[in-house]
């Protein structure tokens, strides 16, 4: 492990390093159609209003629960929404609180690890013992139970996202820290009086970023989910905005009537997720594999 | 607001606790004759084959003076027996009473119970046990749901074993339909357990109940009507989805669903063996704005929200063509003698809407919040009106909330726009006094149209049926030109058989559909 | 038995040769030491030899021969036969080649072709027999119940279960202590003794071979570039590395103001970018236009001798020395060097004790924890351009007793003075003056700089923070800082990871005299570095000391180092210092029974001198009798070959002044132990006093 980080920090801080690190991730199948996948979505998520033909509640009742055809790509719903749109726009919505939430959780999770673990004592264990209270629950409940007290918008989802993941994050973070805050260099920086800021940023935040690249992706896929399983449990966004999980739990019933109103946002979510996912895979094991 | 409505069922706010309050001047004598006879047609005892499997909504408690939603009362009208019960059309009809009759002045009604009923553990039925079951149900101090409803009563007294007499302080028209309420199944006197010991005089006996899954029940073979019930068992499998209901049904599971949203009713419609059935009610939706503050104060704001609303599309889009028009009052075309036929809604008109909005003083658009429950097509309707209302710049974002969430501690008494669900009942004037009288529990859109509230009171107390028709009328006409409710549409109640069944009447009230009528076909 | 052996590495595609053309025969019975810096193709040499390269090697050609059958041609059934009963390696780290979740006895029967209670009897007779005092309980421990010391022996009885012909065994030692590696090196040296073995003894330690072996090859750069029974090599080294090896080695009794280290400057090609000619020729001080440009071949140079050397014979015949020019600085400064200047470390009386973690509860209820005492009580002080050796084995407490003093670390007793200013205990305690006075340099040059930071990023800072050195003169004292570690000015843009382990010890070196510090401690810092990079930085070190006229405090477990560096030397023992005084008088009896077993340990590099050493019972980290407190009295009384009686174990020591300056703290009278010790190193005939049970 240490040689195989010496070697992989060597680029570190070039500029070549971040391309480096994309062009080996391209080398990968699984992970070039995953990173391609998710890079698709997101410019879907940036162009939305401009690739969408229709309103996201734009109703057109004498054309509804039409079939998919090449006018409407993926069918009318059952108040006559154009699908297509929906899921086009919708793209948006996942990325901002998927991503906005997961975002925030990272930058929450790693200075509360970084802080807490690198203090030590009692500050540590209290904070890891509560966080390990928070994850016995699982996340949807955890976040269910948030929702349910706050109630549902699209801010407090972002928040649960964020409440949710700081726990899981800090712990990674804590697992790379741990080993490194004992290391000589850091010994090296207290002696010369460095501010507690500085060592844990500029010493030892360098060497939690590779775990912590793998971790965001990671989170994010699971907070797509989230998001979405909210959404369908009715305890997320709020109708009749084009979020996933919703367009799903609102056509579940239309199953046979205009079953494309389920299907393609299903595959949509499906299609995100496990593309994040290969690109988390990819990306682990680029960063790993860099020894 | 007491529990029952956290746990209501989608279309059932509980029951009545203020019309009885009307006082009836007058009372003509009434005396109704029951064909009983007719009942007992054909009543060679047919043997009671088969096992019925009923899906229903896993009830959260079984006491029926607490029971409310349908699937609760599913399973006590199986178990226990109503005095007096309501059919299909409404109508009323003699079930542990055989026959009644009412005095002169109109305040003492005495009722003859059917003979040889006797209860799950052997008991017979007596007079007494009538007299404890509504001592309990108007019983103050017990704080019960129905202690407002049967106010009214003065005295219970039997006079032998099979005889009762309700006496009441005032007259009351409507008295056999409040005694054929929800609760009011007759209990032996002195339960002390009544949620969990089950011991009724009903169809059938309950076997075993798994709180949560499944309540297995067998026939009573000494039950007091001849012909029921129809099967040997009847299984009650609890589904919290009806989606998972629905799919049961089509694969064979259950036999029987009561009730589901219309998307599915029109699958279970093309699916072979399966009879889909409907059954046409006074339920509806009602769209309210809170009158008593702004923006809701102001009549024009009230009026441009009705002019843009296009009730047509929203009967295609929301109810898919299934739903019967509101003309926003909750007198429905269920009531034919009263419902006002002639009466037209105007034409959606979205310039005239934007001007009397402008003349508000909300030239530049209107935001508001529509709070909704999650159930039945409520999210939906308040999609469509976002995307109505849009285009008279009234701007509303929906909020979503668990029916139990939104009916609990009065939220949705205060919020400023809402959709309420509302149940269908056998006679207007419960709506009326409820929900649209000044001083009603649940005015819930805080509107106080005096003109209206002398029609109800009217219509509430006069025997005149004529003159209560045309009190009724005033009203459909009052509430379509001015006020802030909006009613779009009556919907039907929706439930499906497997086609192996017979004799399966769907009631208004789903729960109240009877089970022990049911037969192998 | 290797002929022509050529082994490469399979790197993405391209093969990277590392081992060229080695010719190796070792005789039944023989020892064949294997040497040669890190880098230079030993261990992979080891492995192949018994056919057991990781999955990217990749045996290019020749043969290797077992008693007449070539391994390369058996399939892979057969070799599996061979690893089980005629071939077996002891590897370096024991600890990691057990199997942490089977009882060692079962492992070792595994290696074994008996069954039932023959098998058992079998085991203990082999953990018996490598010196495990009760190898019952040995063989029903698990490894992490074994010490490192024991892991190894265990290691060794594995190796000798099948009887094997050839015996690998790959630096053994590398990671124990001097005491136990010496009892390892004597049980080995037993082994070879009663049995026929064919042992190759690979290690980087030119003294270890010397005691052990009979003959050594010396290999650089994946070649064979000197092959000689150890009598020659030693003292006759023909090739310019062995010699330069030879001379990087501290010695006792051979510190710097007598004879300074001349080792092999510069570091070994790479694999992919070795010179035309000589593959020593960019280090060697006989390279001539003609080494440089033509590669020489394995020579015969007299009787089983061979030297891979285009100049051999003028070494042989003394024409010209092989030896690498030294610098005359050092003696210039000796002068200065005894001129002590004034005290700048006074510690008194400083103890460390560490509470043992306490659950959650604990530490909410405030309960004290038990505590485990890591100093107990030291007294030291350090004057300007002295420099103070601290020597002691694992789990001494010189560690910890450097980290208290930095900071690092908080005392729970006693007082420390710099520069006769009380030193705040916290370092969040001590100013910026302080801390610019005060460095250290650590062991671990991997661990010692940020490898997502260049050389410049990690020099600049001090720079800028305690040596106040301004924006615009901050690339000046950059280069200067970089030029006095012998560093070019291009280093500054290098990540660590583009280092060797020397270069980024230099860069330490330059960190911590960044601030110019007064006293700086240097803890075990070089300790994990081929012997050439450690001479060099040795005297490096020694030169900075006369430039910047700091104090140090020199940390090491290794005798010889401390003795080349130091004035004075202190010895510790489980927090506790045993013997203090000036370096030659250390070094010279009467000792403290401690110090002699130290000073008995160290690997001589003569080979004719094979002493008698004297030998520890048990092992530093595992006292028997006592857990977490020291026992009253002396704390080396569980340990001493000359323990006295009831005396050692229940009254502390008298500290005993000798007139040579230094101190003692035993019971035994200084003119007792003069009589009982011999001086280890100047003369030849040895007769010692075997003391091991």
């Amino acid at each position: 492990m240490a040689t195989s980080l010496a070697s992989s920090q060597a680029a570190q801080g070039k500029p070549s390093r971040r391309l480096r690190v994309l062009k080996s991730l391209f080398e990968r199948r699984s992970a070039a159609f995953g990173t391609t996948v998710v890079l698709f979505f997101l410019l879907v998520a940036l162009l939305g209003p401009l690739l969408a033909p229709y309103g996201a509640n734009e109703q057109i009742l004498s054309e509804a629960r039409q079939p998919p055809s090449l006018q409407r790509p993926f069918g009318t719903d059952h108040i006559g929404r154009d699908v297509f749109s929906r899921v086009v726009l919708g793209a948006r919505d996942i990325f901002v609180l998927a991503g906005v939430g997961t975002l925030l959780a990272v930058v929450a999770g790693t200075i509360i690890g970084l802080l807490a673990s690198y203090l030590g004592g009692l500050t540590e264990e209290l904070t890891f013992r509560f966080f390990d209270s928070v994850l016995a629950m699982p996340a949807l409940l955890f976040a269910l139970l948030l929702m349910g007290t706050f109630g549902p918008s699209r801010g407090n989802v972002l928040i649960v996202i964020t409440v949710a993941y700081i726990p899981i994050v800090a712990r990674v973070v804590r697992s790379v820290v741990l080993p490194v805050k004992t290391k000589d260099y850091v010994a090296a920086a207290r002696m010369q009086g460095e501010p507690i800021t500085r060592i844990i940023f500029r010493e030892i935040l360098p060497s939690v970023l590779p775990a912590l690249a793998v971790e965001s992706a990671l989170r994010f896929s699971y907070a797509i989910f989230l998001v979405a399983s909210l959404g369908f449990l009715g305890a997320g966004v709020q109708p009749p905005n084009p979020d996933w999980g919703l367009m799903i739990s609102e056509a579940r019933t239309f199953v046979s009537l205009t079953p494309w109103s389920l299907y393609f946002p299903a595959a949509a979510i499906s299609l995100l997720v496990i593309s994040v996912n290969l690109m988390a895979d990819g990306l682990k094991s680029v960063l790993q594999g860099q020894a | 607001m007491p529990t029952p409505y956290a746990r209501a069922s989608q279309e059932a706010p509980p029951v009545t606790p203020s019309f009885l309050a009307r006082v009836l001047r007058s009372a003509g004598p009434v005396t109704v004759i029951l064909a009983v006879a007719s009942l007992f047609m054909g009543t060679a005892a047919v043997a009671q084959v088969g096992t019925l499997r009923v899906a229903i909504e896993p009830p959260v408690q079984l006491d029926p003076a607490f029971a409310s939603s349908d699937s609760e009362i599913a399973v006590l009208n199986s178990v226990y027996d109503y005095l007096i019960d309501i059919d299909a059309q409404n109508d009323i009809q003699p079930r542990l009473a055989s026959d009644w009759t009412v005095s002169d002045d109109g305040l003492r009604y005495t009722f003859r119970l059917a003979e040889g009923v006797t209860f799950h553990d052997g008991s017979a039925l007596r007079a007494q046990d009538v007299v404890w079951t509504f001592d309990r149900l108007r019983d103050p101090s017990l704080e019960l749901p129905t202690s407002d409803l049967y106010a009214n009563i003065a005295d219970i007294t039997t006079s032998g074993e099979l005889e009762v007499t309700f006496t009441l302080h005032q007259t009351n028209p409507f008295f056999l339909y409040d005694l054929s309420d929800n609760h009011a199944l007759i209990v032996k006197a002195g339960t002390a357990d009544a949620g969990t010991n089950f011991n009724g005089t009903g169809p059938f006996r309950v076997d075993d109940y798994r709180v949560g899954t499944r309540m297995s029940l067998s026939a009573n073979e000494s039950y007091f009507i001849d012909g029921k019930p129809g099967v040997e068992n009847l299984e009650l499998i609890f589904f919290s989805d009806q989606v998972a209901a629905v799919d049961a049904i089509r694969g064979g599971q259950v036999d029987l669903v009561l009730r589901m949203p219309t998307p599915l009713f029109l699958t279970l419609q093309a699916e072979p063996g399966i009879e889909a059935v409907s059954v046409p009610t006074n339920a509806f939706d009602l769209v309210r704005l809170r009158a008593d503050r702004p923006p809701g104060d102001d009549p024009r704001v009230q009026q441009a929200l009705k002019l843009l609303t296009d009730r047509d599309a929203i009967i295609e889009a929301v109810t898919l063509g299934l739903g019967a028009p509101g003309k926003h009052s909750p007198i429905g075309p269920l009531y034919s003698q009263y419902f006002a036929e002639e009466l037209e809604v105007p034409e959606p008109d979205v310039e005239q809407a934007r001007q009397l909005l402008a003349e508000a003083g909300y030239e530049d658009g209107l935001e508001l919040e529509l709070h909704t429950p999650d159930t039945g097509d409520r999210p939906t309707l308040a999609v469509v009106l976002k995307d109505q209302w849009a285009r008279g710049g009234v701007d509303i974002e929906v909020i979503v909330q668990p029916e139990s969430v939104y009916y609990s501690d009065g939220g949705w008494l205060d919020v400023g726009l809402g959709i309420t669900g509302w149940g269908s009942r056998p006679i207007p004037q419960y709506f009326l006094d409820v929900m649209v009288a000044c001083d009603a529990v649940w005015n819930e859109a805080h509107w106080c149209d005096e003109e209206v509230d002398r029609l109800i009171e009217v219509a509430g107390t006069t025997l005149d049926d004529e003159a209560r028709a045309e009190a009724y009328l005033e009203i459909q006409r009052i509430l379509l030109e001015r006020g802030p409710l909006i009613i779009p549409y009556f919907f039907p109640q929706f439930g499906a058989i497997r086609e192996t069944f017979e004799n399966f009447e769907l009631k208004a009230f789903p729960g109240r559909s009877d089970l022990a009528a049911i037969q192998v076909r | 038995m290797i002929e022509n052996l050529s082994v490469a590495y399979d790197q993405g595609g391209h093969l990277q040769t590392v081992l060229r053309d080695i010719d190796l025969t070792i005789e039944p019975g023989q020892a064949y030491g294997l040497v040669g810096e890190s880098g230079s193709g030993k261990s992979t040499l080891a492995l192949a030899a018994m056919r057991s390269l990781s999955g990217s090697g990749r045996i290019g050609g020749g043969s290797i021969e077992l008693a007449g059958v070539n391994l390369l041609d058996l399939d892979p059934e057969e070799m599996r036969l061979l690893w089980r009963s005629r071939i077996k390696l002891v590897p370096q780290d024991a600890g990691s080649s057990l199997n942490p979740r089977l009882k060692v006895g079962r492992q070792i029967a595994e290696g074994l072709d008996l069954v039932g209670r023959q098998r058992q009897a079998s085991v203990h007779e082999l953990l018996g027999r490598v010196g495990l005092a009760d190898p019952l309980r040995v063989a029903n421990s698990y490894p992490h119940q074994l010490s490192g010391g024991m892991q190894q022996r265990v290691m060794i009885a594995m190796a000798l279960g099948g009887t094997p012909e050839l015996l690998i065994l790959d630096e053994p030692t590398t990671n124990l202590d001097v005491t136990t590696e010496a009892t390892i090196l004597d049980l080995v040296k037993d082994l070879l003794r009663e049995r026929n073995t064919a042992v190759l003894y690979v290690s980087h330690s030119l003294g270890v071979v010397a005691q052990l072996c009979d003959r050594v090859a010396v290999l650089y750069a994946g070649e064979l570039v000197e092959d000689a029974t150890v009598e020659g090599l030693y003292n006759t080294p023909l090739h310019p590395y062995t010699r330069g090896l030879l001379d990087s080695v501290p010695q006792i009794g051979k510190d710097r103001r007598r004879e300074e280290l001349r080792p092999v400057t510069g570091s070994i090609p790479e694999p992919g970018a070795l010179p035309a000619g000589c593959v020593f020729a960019p280090r060697c001080p006989l390279a001539n236009d003609f080494t440089r440009e033509n590669r020489p071949q394995l020579e015969s140079a007299g009787l089983s001798r061979r030297v891979r050397c285009h100049r051999w014979q003028e070494v042989a015949e003394g024409a010209v020395s092989p030896r690498q020019p030294g610098r005359d600085a050092v003696h210039a400064g000796t002068a200065v060097m005894d001129r002590a200047g004034e005290l700048v470390l006074e510690v008194s009386e400083l103890e460390k004790r560490f509470p043992l973690r306490r659950g959650l509860g604990e530490l909410i209820a405030g309960r004290p924890a038990a505590a485990v005492s890591a100093v107990a009580g030291v007294d030291l002080s350090i004057r300007r351009r002295r420099t103070l050796g601290l020597v002691g084995e694992s789990g001494s407490g010189k560690s910890t007793l450097a980290r208290c003093i930095i900071g690092l670390i908080t005392p729970t007793g006693g007082s420390m003075k710099l520069l006769d200013i009380p030193l705040q205990p916290r370092l969040s305690q001590r100013g910026e003056k302080v801390l610019r006075r005060l460095q250290m340099v650590f062991q671990n040059a991997d661990e010692a700089l940020n490898p997502y930071l260049t050389v410049g990023a990690s020099l600049r800072r001090p720079l800028e923070r305690l040596a106040g050195a301004s924006s615009a003169d901050l690339g000046e004292r950059l280069a200067a800082l970089l030029e006095a570690v012998r560093l070019s000015t291009d280093y500054a843009d290098r990540y660590p990871s583009e280092l060797s382990g020397g270069e980024k010890q230099r860069v330490a070196i330059a960190r911590a005299f960044a601030s110019e510090p007064d006293l700086l401690l240097f803890d075990e810092s070089v300790s994990g570095l081929d012997v050439s990079v450690q001479a060099s930085i040795l005297n490096l070190l020694s030169g900075l000391q006369l430039e910047r006229e700091s104090a140090y405090l020199f940390i090491s477990h290794d005798l010889a180092v401390v003795g080349y560096l130091a004035d004075e030397i202190a010895v510790i023992y489980r927090g506790q210092l045993m013997e203090t005084g000036p370096t030659d008088a250390v070094f010279e009896p009467p000792y403290h029974p401690y110090t002699e077993a130290l000073l008995s340990a160290i690997p001589l590099l003569d080979p004719t001198v094979r002493k008698e050493r004297i030998r520890l019972r048990g092992e530093n980290g595992a006292p028997a009798g006592s857990s977490t407190d020291a026992p009253g009295g002396c704390p080396f009384h569980t340990r001493c070959p000359r323990f006295l009686g009831a005396i050692c174990v229940n009254e502390d020591p008298p500290w005993q002044e000798h007139e040579s300056g230094k101190r003692i703290y035993c019971h035994i009278p200084l003119a007792e132990l003069e009589l009982m010790q011999e001086r280890p190193v100047a003369s030849s005939s040895r007769s010692g006093t075997e003391l091991d049970d």
